[in-house]
């Protein structure tokens, strides 16, 4: 069954069908939670939390805007990020974890659907895949990055825009 | 038609809005502009895609054992008393009855959760803890039985399921006004700023928390304040944030989210 189909289930109150989306998707959203707040046990609430919103919200999930995957990752993202800002501590090493996510060390834990834009980020210069991924996965602001990058504001800032237009550029060739 | 300086002069705080991390005067600063420029709007829609895919970088992991169970006892314990998720698939407009608190579920939500009662076994027992307690107050609530009921006439006349009100702060975390909220057919959301509030025309945005935004008619501001509502098409219970965006950019925000462990 799709997601769109489990989605409009869980909608409609259809608890087989919630079950469904949580079996399908636990791995991938703990996994997230686990890479933005470092610690399991927080990790799980997180994404628990997720779920939870996603239950809430599937009457608004539109298919049209996002694939329900990044949609309910980008739930477990806000989850994960409000965390972070109540509990700075939680993210030791930011930009260790980030080097992490694109290094081809990982490679073997990858899900099929990131290939595309794992290689996208590595083609990227290296200060603004940092930039762009402290910025979406951690939900650092340019300030944050400047201060923990040591670097100008605008600079920052410039690093996080072009970076994100690169990819796009990089992700509609590789698409069309 | 927009000033493109304009569109150049948010460029920044534009990726920082796609990428969910621009703070909040910038993000209020985003949305004001938003309003009056579909370009931009654009924009942000093909960065967000982007910025949403690149959530698909962190690898997978098992979650602990019993980490499904643990969901599910979750929202069965909720099921029966969040609002329906969309207004169509739930019960009529009317108000719930006073015998019947959990009205506002659709009727055959109990049935198909019951699948998952192992589950739920620990909330049930939080509740029947909650049930004696409730016991030994009884007597000494009456006054506040009193103004539930007075509460539930309220709700039953502009066919009301719930309301809500938040404070409206400055960046220093100051009340300037606040914020009234109404779920019902229609459901609306009224601001009010004010003396201490500066003059001038605000743009009034509702964020969701899965990110969605609506805008709301403005609210002009005078030396002694001033208000503006109007009807939303989202539904209350889902609305995150409301950001007044005035002159020189001055933002005041309203934070109505309970809180991510709530």
């Amino acid at each position: 069954m799709s997601d769109e189909a489990l989605l409009a289930g869980m909608a409609a109150g259809d608890a087989d069908a919630m079950a469904a989306f949580v079996r399908r998707h636990q791995g991938r959203v703990y996994g997230l939670a686990l890479s933005v707040v470092g610690v399991p046990a927080i990790a799980e609430e997180v994404a628990q939390e997720a779920f939870v919103r996603a239950w809430r919200h599937a009457g608004n999930y539109d298919a049209r805007r996002a694939q329900a995957s990044t949609w309910l990752l980008t739930i477990t993202r806000n989850v994960a990020i409000d965390v972070l800002r109540v509990r700075r501590e939680l993210a030791v090493e930011p930009a260790v974890v980030a080097e992490m996510l694109i290094s081809t060390t990982n490679d073997t834990d990858r899900v099929a659907d990131s290939e595309r834009i794992t290689t996208a980020l590595r083609a990227l210069p290296r200060e603004q895949a940092m930039a762009v991924l402290l910025s979406v996965h951690f939900g650092y602001t340019a300030r944050e990055i400047s201060e923990q990058q040591q670097i100008p504001l605008g600079t920052a800032k410039t690093r996080i825009r072009t970076g994100l237009s690169r990819l796009r550029a990089m992700l509609e060739v590789s698409h069309g | 038609m927009v000033d493109p300086t304009r569109c150049g002069d948010i460029a920044d705080a534009l990726a920082e809005v796609a990428t969910g991390a621009a703070s909040g005067p910038d993000r209020a600063r985003v949305l004001a502009h938003l309003a009056e420029c579909p370009d931009c709007r654009r924009e942000l829609e093909e960065l967000t895609r982007i910025a949403d895919e690149v959530l698909l970088v962190a690898p997978e992991h098992d979650p602990p054992a019993g980490f499904e169970g643990a969901v599910l006892a979750r929202i069965a314990a909720l099921a029966d008393e969040r609002p329906p998720a969309d207004p169509s698939a739930g019960p009529p407009a009317g108000p719930p009855a006073e015998d019947e608190p959990d009205a506002v579920v659709t009727p055959l939500r109990p049935r198909r959760w019951r699948r998952v009662l192992p589950y739920a076994v620990a909330a049930v027992i939080a509740g029947i803890a909650g049930v004696i307690g409730a016991g030994v107050v009884w007597q000494a609530t009456s006054d506040d039985r009193d103004l539930a009921a007075g509460y539930r006439e309220t709700l039953e006349i502009a066919n009301g399921r719930y309301f809500d009100a938040a404070p409206i702060v400055d960046d220093a975390g100051e009340q300037v006004g606040h914020v009234f909220l109404y779920q019902g057919d229609p459901a609306w959301v009224f601001t009010v700023l004010g003396a201490t509030a500066e003059p001038g025309t605000y743009e009034v945005t509702v964020t969701t928390e899965d990110g969605s935004t609506e805008q709301l008619a403005e609210n002009e501001v005078g030396p002694s304040g001033g208000e503006s509502g109007g009807r939303v098409d989202t539904r209350i219970h889902d609305i995150e944030r409301i950001d007044l965006v005035g002159p020189g950019g001055v933002t005041y925000t309203a934070h109505l989210a309970a809180g991510w462990a709530s």
